[in-house]
Protein backbone atom coordinates (compact mmCIF):
# COMPACT_ATOMS: atom_id res chain seq x y z
CA UNK A 1 0.00 0.00 0.00
CA UNK A 2 3.22 2.37 0.86
CA UNK A 3 4.39 1.70 -2.61
CA UNK A 4 0.88 2.53 -4.06
CA UNK A 5 0.74 5.59 -1.86
CA UNK A 6 4.01 6.40 -3.49
CA UNK A 7 3.47 5.47 -6.79
CA UNK A 8 0.43 7.06 -7.04
CA UNK A 9 2.42 10.73 -5.62
CA UNK A 10 5.14 9.87 -7.83
CA UNK A 11 2.25 9.87 -10.94
CA UNK A 12 0.37 13.07 -9.39
CA UNK A 13 3.12 15.02 -9.85
CA UNK A 14 3.51 13.65 -13.69
CA UNK A 15 1.83 16.75 -14.98
CA UNK A 16 4.69 19.16 -12.99
CA UNK A 17 7.72 16.53 -14.73
CA UNK A 18 5.88 16.92 -18.17
CA UNK A 19 5.82 20.27 -18.16
CA UNK A 20 9.60 20.69 -17.00
CA UNK A 21 10.68 18.35 -19.96
CA UNK A 22 9.44 19.79 -22.68
CA UNK A 23 7.71 23.23 -23.94
CA UNK A 24 8.93 25.02 -21.14
CA UNK A 25 12.37 24.52 -21.87
CA UNK A 26 13.67 28.14 -23.04
CA UNK A 27 13.92 27.93 -27.14
CA UNK A 28 16.84 28.18 -28.24
CA UNK A 29 18.59 31.38 -29.93
CA UNK A 30 17.45 31.13 -33.76
CA UNK A 31 17.99 33.11 -36.81
CA UNK A 32 14.14 33.31 -37.51
CA UNK A 33 12.57 36.32 -37.56
CA UNK A 34 10.91 37.16 -34.04
CA UNK A 35 7.27 36.40 -34.20
CA UNK A 36 7.47 34.17 -37.09
CA UNK A 37 6.28 30.99 -35.03
CA UNK A 38 9.72 29.73 -35.08
CA UNK A 39 10.41 29.81 -31.31
CA UNK A 40 7.44 28.18 -30.43
CA UNK A 41 7.23 25.56 -32.98
CA UNK A 42 10.36 25.10 -31.15
CA UNK A 43 9.04 24.71 -27.72
CA UNK A 44 6.43 21.94 -28.91
CA UNK A 45 9.50 20.26 -30.55
CA UNK A 46 11.00 20.03 -27.16
CA UNK A 47 8.07 18.51 -26.13
CA UNK A 48 7.66 15.96 -29.03
CA UNK A 49 11.49 14.47 -28.14
CA UNK A 50 10.18 14.71 -25.13
CA UNK A 51 7.28 12.39 -25.84
CA UNK A 52 9.88 10.13 -27.75
CA UNK A 53 12.19 9.78 -24.93
CA UNK A 54 8.35 8.59 -23.12
CA UNK A 55 7.29 6.07 -24.85
CA UNK A 56 10.86 4.70 -25.55
CA UNK A 57 11.10 4.34 -21.69
CA UNK A 58 7.11 3.15 -21.20
CA UNK A 59 7.43 0.51 -24.25
CA UNK A 60 10.08 -2.01 -21.42
CA UNK A 61 6.64 -2.45 -19.35
CA UNK A 62 3.94 -2.60 -21.67
CA UNK A 63 2.86 -5.79 -23.17
CA UNK A 64 0.41 -7.68 -26.10
CA UNK A 65 -1.43 -4.51 -27.81
CA UNK A 66 0.15 -1.89 -25.54
CA UNK A 67 3.10 -2.34 -26.94
CA UNK A 68 2.21 -2.47 -29.97
CA UNK A 69 0.46 0.93 -30.07
CA UNK A 70 2.77 2.74 -28.09
CA UNK A 71 5.83 1.76 -30.16
CA UNK A 72 2.57 2.86 -33.31
CA UNK A 73 2.91 6.36 -30.92
CA UNK A 74 6.11 6.35 -30.63
CA UNK A 75 6.90 6.23 -34.40
CA UNK A 76 4.18 9.14 -35.18
CA UNK A 77 5.72 11.45 -32.42
CA UNK A 78 9.25 10.96 -34.42
CA UNK A 79 7.30 11.76 -37.88
CA UNK A 80 5.69 15.03 -35.82
CA UNK A 81 9.76 15.93 -34.81
CA UNK A 82 10.39 15.38 -38.81
CA UNK A 83 7.66 17.60 -39.73
CA UNK A 84 8.30 20.67 -37.30
CA UNK A 85 12.03 20.51 -37.56
CA UNK A 86 10.81 20.84 -41.16
CA UNK A 87 8.99 24.13 -40.42
CA UNK A 88 11.13 25.53 -38.10
CA UNK A 89 13.85 25.53 -40.92
CA UNK A 90 12.00 26.70 -43.14
CA UNK A 91 11.85 29.69 -41.09
CA UNK A 92 15.46 30.19 -40.31
CA UNK A 93 15.22 28.78 -37.02
CA UNK A 94 17.59 26.15 -35.42
CA UNK A 95 16.09 22.89 -34.17
CA UNK A 96 15.73 22.28 -30.49
CA UNK A 97 18.05 19.25 -29.76
CA UNK A 98 16.62 15.97 -27.70
CA UNK A 99 18.51 15.95 -24.47
CA UNK A 100 20.15 12.48 -23.41
CA UNK A 101 18.64 9.43 -22.44
CA UNK A 102 19.99 10.05 -19.04
CA UNK A 103 18.40 13.31 -18.78
CA UNK A 104 15.19 12.57 -20.14
CA UNK A 105 14.95 9.59 -17.38
CA UNK A 106 16.11 11.82 -14.39
CA UNK A 107 12.82 13.78 -15.25
CA UNK A 108 10.42 11.31 -15.98
CA UNK A 109 8.21 10.10 -12.53
CA UNK A 110 8.85 6.46 -11.35
CA UNK A 111 7.41 4.17 -13.81
CA UNK A 112 6.82 0.75 -12.09
CA UNK A 113 4.16 -1.14 -14.46
CA UNK A 114 2.34 -0.82 -17.21
CA UNK A 115 -0.20 1.42 -15.69
CA UNK A 116 2.02 4.04 -14.57
CA UNK A 117 3.65 4.36 -18.18
CA UNK A 118 -0.17 4.67 -19.78
CA UNK A 119 -0.76 7.84 -17.27
CA UNK A 120 1.82 9.24 -17.89
CA UNK A 121 1.33 8.79 -21.74
CA UNK A 122 -1.96 10.00 -21.16
CA UNK A 123 -0.48 13.19 -19.21
CA UNK A 124 1.95 13.48 -22.45
CA UNK A 125 -0.43 13.17 -24.63
CA UNK A 126 -2.86 15.75 -22.89
CA UNK A 127 0.07 18.04 -22.75
CA UNK A 128 0.75 17.72 -26.38
CA UNK A 129 -2.84 18.56 -27.64
CA UNK A 130 -2.85 21.50 -25.26
CA UNK A 131 0.02 22.91 -26.62
CA UNK A 132 -1.10 22.38 -30.31
CA UNK A 133 -4.35 24.37 -29.69
CA UNK A 134 -2.82 26.85 -28.01
CA UNK A 135 -0.21 27.79 -30.32
CA UNK A 136 -2.96 28.36 -33.39
CA UNK A 137 -3.94 31.76 -32.77
CA UNK A 138 -0.23 32.74 -31.78
CA UNK A 139 1.09 31.29 -35.38
CA UNK A 140 1.36 33.99 -37.86
CA UNK A 141 0.73 31.83 -41.22
CA UNK A 142 -2.01 29.73 -42.29
CA UNK A 143 0.07 26.81 -43.29
CA UNK A 144 2.11 26.57 -40.30
CA UNK A 145 -1.72 26.82 -38.51
CA UNK A 146 -2.53 23.72 -41.18
CA UNK A 147 0.37 21.66 -39.74
CA UNK A 148 -0.73 22.30 -36.14
CA UNK A 149 -4.00 21.67 -36.51
CA UNK A 150 -3.53 18.29 -38.34
CA UNK A 151 -0.80 17.08 -35.78
CA UNK A 152 -2.97 18.42 -32.71
CA UNK A 153 -5.97 16.00 -34.72
CA UNK A 154 -3.31 13.14 -34.67
CA UNK A 155 -2.20 13.50 -30.70
CA UNK A 156 -6.08 13.76 -30.24
CA UNK A 157 -6.59 10.59 -31.38
CA UNK A 158 -3.40 9.04 -29.74
CA UNK A 159 -4.92 10.39 -26.31
CA UNK A 160 -7.61 8.43 -27.24
CA UNK A 161 -5.84 5.04 -28.06
CA UNK A 162 -4.26 5.21 -24.75
CA UNK A 163 -7.57 5.89 -23.35
CA UNK A 164 -8.91 3.03 -24.65
CA UNK A 165 -5.48 1.10 -23.73
CA UNK A 166 -6.56 2.56 -19.82
CA UNK A 167 -10.17 1.16 -20.32
CA UNK A 168 -11.98 4.24 -20.46
CA UNK A 169 -13.87 5.67 -23.38
CA UNK A 170 -12.18 6.55 -26.26
CA UNK A 171 -14.05 10.08 -26.54
CA UNK A 172 -14.67 11.23 -23.22
CA UNK A 173 -15.52 14.96 -23.65
CA UNK A 174 -16.87 16.72 -26.28
CA UNK A 175 -14.29 19.83 -26.39
CA UNK A 176 -10.94 18.22 -26.00
CA UNK A 177 -8.36 21.03 -24.73
CA UNK A 178 -6.11 19.02 -23.38
CA UNK A 179 -6.18 20.45 -19.36
CA UNK A 180 -5.45 18.09 -17.34
CA UNK B 1 -24.55 29.66 -92.90
CA UNK B 2 -21.32 31.75 -93.73
CA UNK B 3 -18.00 30.72 -92.50
CA UNK B 4 -18.09 34.37 -90.80
CA UNK B 5 -21.43 33.78 -89.34
CA UNK B 6 -20.75 30.53 -87.23
CA UNK B 7 -16.96 32.11 -86.22
CA UNK B 8 -18.97 34.82 -85.19
CA UNK B 9 -21.84 32.26 -83.47
CA UNK B 10 -19.23 30.07 -81.72
CA UNK B 11 -17.45 33.39 -80.13
CA UNK B 12 -20.35 34.62 -78.40
CA UNK B 13 -21.07 30.88 -77.35
CA UNK B 14 -18.10 30.92 -75.70
CA UNK B 15 -18.17 34.40 -74.36
CA UNK B 16 -22.12 33.73 -72.47
CA UNK B 17 -20.05 30.32 -71.33
CA UNK B 18 -16.73 31.71 -70.25
CA UNK B 19 -19.10 34.81 -68.03
CA UNK B 20 -20.46 32.16 -65.55
CA UNK B 21 -17.15 30.50 -65.38
CA UNK B 22 -15.27 33.52 -64.94
CA UNK B 23 -17.35 34.24 -62.29
CA UNK B 24 -16.89 30.60 -60.45
CA UNK B 25 -13.29 31.14 -60.94
CA UNK B 26 -13.48 34.53 -58.81
CA UNK B 27 -15.83 32.87 -56.06
CA UNK B 28 -13.85 29.82 -56.27
CA UNK B 29 -10.30 32.56 -55.40
CA UNK B 30 -12.15 34.86 -52.93
CA UNK B 31 -11.72 33.66 -49.30
CA UNK B 32 -14.76 32.34 -47.47
CA UNK B 33 -15.62 34.68 -44.78
CA UNK B 34 -15.08 33.61 -40.65
CA UNK B 35 -19.34 33.45 -41.06
CA UNK B 36 -19.45 31.07 -43.76
CA UNK B 37 -16.95 28.99 -43.00
CA UNK B 38 -18.86 28.24 -39.25
CA UNK B 39 -21.96 27.62 -42.09
CA UNK B 40 -20.32 24.85 -43.49
CA UNK B 41 -19.17 23.01 -39.84
CA UNK B 42 -22.23 23.63 -39.27
CA UNK B 43 -23.69 21.97 -41.56
CA UNK B 44 -21.52 18.82 -40.84
CA UNK B 45 -22.32 18.94 -37.20
CA UNK B 46 -25.69 18.58 -38.53
CA UNK B 47 -25.61 15.36 -40.56
CA UNK B 48 -23.10 14.23 -37.78
CA UNK B 49 -25.92 14.60 -35.28
CA UNK B 50 -28.44 13.16 -37.40
CA UNK B 51 -26.69 10.56 -38.41
CA UNK B 52 -25.81 9.08 -34.82
CA UNK B 53 -29.51 10.60 -33.90
CA UNK B 54 -30.64 7.49 -36.69
CA UNK B 55 -27.74 5.18 -35.34
CA UNK B 56 -29.26 5.23 -31.84
CA UNK B 57 -33.32 4.93 -33.32
CA UNK B 58 -32.05 2.16 -35.76
CA UNK B 59 -29.40 -0.10 -33.87
CA UNK B 60 -26.45 0.41 -36.03
CA UNK B 61 -24.28 1.46 -33.41
CA UNK B 62 -24.28 0.57 -29.25
CA UNK B 63 -26.37 2.48 -27.70
CA UNK B 64 -24.11 4.01 -25.30
CA UNK B 65 -21.54 4.94 -28.06
CA UNK B 66 -24.40 6.41 -30.33
CA UNK B 67 -25.75 8.36 -27.31
CA UNK B 68 -22.18 9.85 -26.38
CA UNK B 69 -21.52 10.91 -30.09
CA UNK B 70 -24.56 12.25 -30.79
CA UNK B 71 -24.85 14.42 -27.74
CA UNK B 72 -21.04 15.79 -28.42
CA UNK B 73 -22.15 16.46 -31.77
CA UNK B 74 -24.74 18.31 -30.16
CA UNK B 75 -22.29 20.19 -28.28
CA UNK B 76 -20.18 21.31 -31.14
CA UNK B 77 -23.43 22.64 -32.61
CA UNK B 78 -24.70 24.66 -29.65
CA UNK B 79 -21.12 26.28 -30.01
CA UNK B 80 -20.83 26.75 -33.46
CA UNK B 81 -24.12 28.67 -33.40
CA UNK B 82 -23.44 31.01 -30.45
CA UNK B 83 -20.34 31.84 -32.19
CA UNK B 84 -22.58 32.29 -35.10
CA UNK B 85 -25.62 34.42 -33.59
CA UNK B 86 -22.54 36.63 -31.66
CA UNK B 87 -21.14 37.43 -35.24
CA UNK B 88 -24.76 38.70 -36.41
CA UNK B 89 -25.76 36.00 -38.22
CA UNK B 90 -28.48 33.38 -37.67
CA UNK B 91 -27.53 29.97 -37.79
CA UNK B 92 -29.50 28.21 -41.05
CA UNK B 93 -31.33 25.13 -39.62
CA UNK B 94 -30.32 21.28 -40.40
CA UNK B 95 -29.76 20.49 -43.76
CA UNK B 96 -32.02 17.13 -45.42
CA UNK B 97 -29.94 14.22 -44.30
CA UNK B 98 -27.73 12.56 -47.20
CA UNK B 99 -28.63 9.86 -49.43
CA UNK B 100 -25.65 7.90 -47.91
CA UNK B 101 -26.82 8.13 -44.40
CA UNK B 102 -30.05 5.99 -45.38
CA UNK B 103 -27.95 3.20 -47.70
CA UNK B 104 -25.78 2.99 -45.40
CA UNK B 105 -28.28 1.70 -42.23
CA UNK B 106 -28.75 -1.33 -44.01
CA UNK B 107 -26.34 -2.47 -41.97
CA UNK B 108 -24.20 -1.15 -38.58
CA UNK B 109 -21.23 -2.11 -40.15
CA UNK B 110 -22.13 -0.18 -43.05
CA UNK B 111 -23.39 2.74 -40.79
CA UNK B 112 -20.14 2.65 -38.74
CA UNK B 113 -17.95 3.02 -41.87
CA UNK B 114 -20.69 6.24 -43.04
CA UNK B 115 -19.85 7.74 -39.66
CA UNK B 116 -16.00 7.27 -39.75
CA UNK B 117 -16.19 8.67 -43.44
CA UNK B 118 -18.04 11.41 -42.35
CA UNK B 119 -15.95 12.25 -39.01
CA UNK B 120 -12.64 12.02 -41.51
CA UNK B 121 -14.72 14.72 -43.13
CA UNK B 122 -15.21 16.69 -40.47
CA UNK B 123 -11.29 16.46 -39.45
CA UNK B 124 -9.97 17.36 -42.33
CA UNK B 125 -12.80 20.92 -42.49
CA UNK B 126 -11.84 21.99 -38.80
CA UNK B 127 -8.12 21.93 -40.22
CA UNK B 128 -9.18 23.58 -43.37
CA UNK B 129 -10.70 26.24 -41.20
CA UNK B 130 -8.60 26.66 -38.98
CA UNK B 131 -5.78 27.52 -41.59
CA UNK B 132 -8.07 30.33 -43.03
CA UNK B 133 -10.30 31.60 -40.53
CA UNK B 134 -9.16 35.36 -39.91
CA UNK B 135 -10.69 35.63 -35.67
CA UNK B 136 -8.33 33.66 -33.97
CA UNK B 137 -10.83 33.90 -30.71
CA UNK B 138 -12.39 30.65 -32.92
CA UNK B 139 -9.26 28.44 -33.35
CA UNK B 140 -9.11 27.22 -29.70
CA UNK B 141 -11.89 26.46 -29.51
CA UNK B 142 -12.44 25.38 -32.65
CA UNK B 143 -9.60 23.31 -32.50
CA UNK B 144 -10.96 21.79 -29.24
CA UNK B 145 -13.76 20.28 -31.63
CA UNK B 146 -11.65 18.80 -34.40
CA UNK B 147 -9.91 17.22 -31.56
CA UNK B 148 -12.88 15.19 -30.56
CA UNK B 149 -13.89 14.36 -33.84
CA UNK B 150 -10.41 12.51 -34.42
CA UNK B 151 -11.34 11.22 -30.99
CA UNK B 152 -14.70 10.05 -32.55
CA UNK B 153 -12.63 8.06 -35.22
CA UNK B 154 -11.33 6.26 -33.08
CA UNK B 155 -14.12 5.08 -31.30
CA UNK B 156 -15.76 3.90 -34.27
CA UNK B 157 -12.78 2.05 -35.60
CA UNK B 158 -12.83 0.10 -31.80
CA UNK B 159 -16.50 -0.63 -32.67
CA UNK B 160 -15.39 -1.88 -36.28
CA UNK B 161 -12.68 -3.93 -34.79
CA UNK B 162 -10.19 -1.89 -36.95
CA UNK B 163 -6.47 -0.81 -35.93
CA UNK B 164 -7.16 2.15 -33.75
CA UNK B 165 -4.74 4.41 -35.60
CA UNK B 166 -6.71 3.56 -38.70
CA UNK B 167 -3.15 2.24 -40.48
Amino acid sequence: MAGSLTRRGALGTAAVVVASCGSSDPPPSTGARPGSGAGLLNSILALEHAAVAAYGAGARLLRGQALRYAREIEEQEREHVRRLEELITGLDGTTARPRSADEYARSFPLLGNGDDALRFARDLEQRLVRAYLQALPKLPEAELRRAAAEIGADEASHLAVINVLRGVPAAPQAFVTGTL
Amino acid sequence: MSDGTAATRRRLLLAVGAAPLALAATAAAAPRSDLDILEGLLALEHRLDSAYDAALRRGALEERLALALRDQEREHLRGIELAMTARGRRPPPAPDPDSGLARSLRSAGAFRRYALGLEGRAVRSYVDALASLRDTRLLQPLGAIMASEAQHRVALRMSLGDPLLGV
